[in-house]
């Protein structure tokens, strides 16, 4: 973590990322009226890609400096999976705090009960922490982990990404949104476990 | 693990084959040291010295043969804890100082050390001025003095040193050769090395290649 707050650059990078993502569909779509389900498709997609670069910022920037094997030697699995959980929630909290108020600006205001919207960003970011750290975390010891890392995320990330965009078209409906976000919850919380357990096997060969 | 070093440590490597691809690196190598024991690993480019000592490090698994740490009669289940692992390639955190990488170090082995006792054991290695620079301002001696530190914390009974004598000068080098004469007191090393004149260093010579 301290680290990657002295180089600074994938921080910026992520956010240069969801600003310009906010403000290019800003501008792409000024003088219509998006349809709620295209203002919840923007405002996932903006965070997406936020914190796609730091996909490469965590295990893999480790595999390709050759720092990860002061990890395997020094920590246990679980701690290093966590902590790179830690990193990829904390970037999600910085995001969240620069994109949302920028998206409300330029995009959409966030229409909903306040309540609403602290649980779904809450689940939703570690449900998306967890896909992201999961993803790094199998193809950082790959050889070909550029090709392979959209190849087992695309599938993973998927379903979070639509029931995140369901549960978000609900709130801006004032809809009930329970079952979408139990199957957020059940989602990030199978992943969660699993990504655990997944990783304490893959990462000493 | 609690231990007293009235007992000694054993390595054991039985029939050990690493193969990358359809290419055997080495096979059939087995290998037995103890506390006391510097074992000096020589062998030409791409002969598989680093390869073994990764393997003996738990890093790399090998394709066939095993890897045993005794303790006494006890094996011990996680090797990885019992290690100190110091090699060329190891990438060191570029913007960490080196105070930080040892205090970083001391804390996931598990340890709460003083900021005086972390400053000591960089003194021994000749950091101790430069102990709150960061690393991407030291020289390739810098570094693996460094690197040298982190391996011998805590003195770990089993130290594994892929060429570490790469890029020292002259006290670089007195003070690797103090390190692994100090090893021997509490543990075992195996130290791989392209240098044929740093093989009296070490009491047992593995040839790799040969």
């Amino acid at each position: 973590m301290l680290q990657e707050w002295r180089l600074r650059h994938g921080l910026m990078t992520s956010l240069l990322m969801g600003v310009v993502t906010v403000a290019a569909l800003s501008f792409a779509s000024l003088g219509v009226s998006l349809s709620v389900r295209l203002q919840a498709g923007v405002l996932w997609l903006a965070v997406l890609f936020g914190m796609f670069p730091a996909l490469a910022r965590g295990f893999i920037s480790e595999e390709e400096l050759g720092t990860a094997d002061l990890l395997r030697l020094g920590a246990r699995p679980s701690c290093v999976f966590w902590g790179k959980w830690l990193f990829h929630l904390t970037l999600y909290i910085v995001l969240s705090a620069v994109l949302v108020p920028l998206y409300m600006l330029m995009i959409a205001p966030l229409a909903g009960a306040w309540w609403a919207w602290l649980v779904l960003w809450g689940l939703g970011g570690v449900g998306l922490v967890t896909v992201l750290t999961l993803c790094g975390a199998l193809v950082a010891g790959t050889a070909s982990r550029g090709a392979l890392l959209a190849v087992v995320t695309f599938p993973l990330l998927l379903p979070m990404v639509l029931m995140l965009i369901a549960a978000t078209e609900q709130i801006l409906q004032a809809r009930p949104m329970w079952q979408s976000l139990q199957g957020i919850l059940g989602y990030g919380l199978t992943l969660s476990a699993g990504a655990a357990w997944i990783f304490e096997k893959i990462w000493r060969e | 693990m609690r231990y007293t070093r009235r007992v000694r440590w054993v390595l054991e490597c039985d029939t050990l084959g690493k193969r990358f691809g359809v290419r055997w690196v080495f096979r059939g190598l087995s290998l037995r040291a103890e506390t006391g024991n510097v074992v000096v690993v020589q062998g030409g480019n791409g002969s598989g010295k680093s390869t073994l000592l990764r393997i003996v490090a738990g890093l790399t698994a090998p394709t066939e043969g095993r890897v045993i740490l005794r303790y006494g009669a006890q094996a011990v289940a996680t090797r990885m804890d019992y290690l100190g692992w110091c090699a060329t390639d190891g990438a060191l955190y570029r913007e960490l100082t080196a105070y930080e990488h040892l205090a970083w170090w001391a804390t996931v082995r598990g340890g709460t050390p003083s900021r005086e006792a972390l400053l000591e054991w960089l003194a021994r290695f000749e950091l101790a001025e430069r102990a709150h620079e960061r690393v991407r301002a030291f020289s390739t001696g810098m570094r693996q003095r460094l690197r040298l530190a982190l391996a011998t914390w805590g003195q770990p009974p089993l130290l594994l040193l892929d060429e570490p004598d790469a890029g020292m000068d002259s006290s670089g080098l007195a003070l690797l050769e103090r390190v692994l004469y100090e090893q021997r007191t509490f543990g075992l090393a195996l130290f791989a090395t392209n240098r044929a004149e740093h093989a009296r260093w070490g009491d047992l010579v593995l040839e790799m290649g040969a």
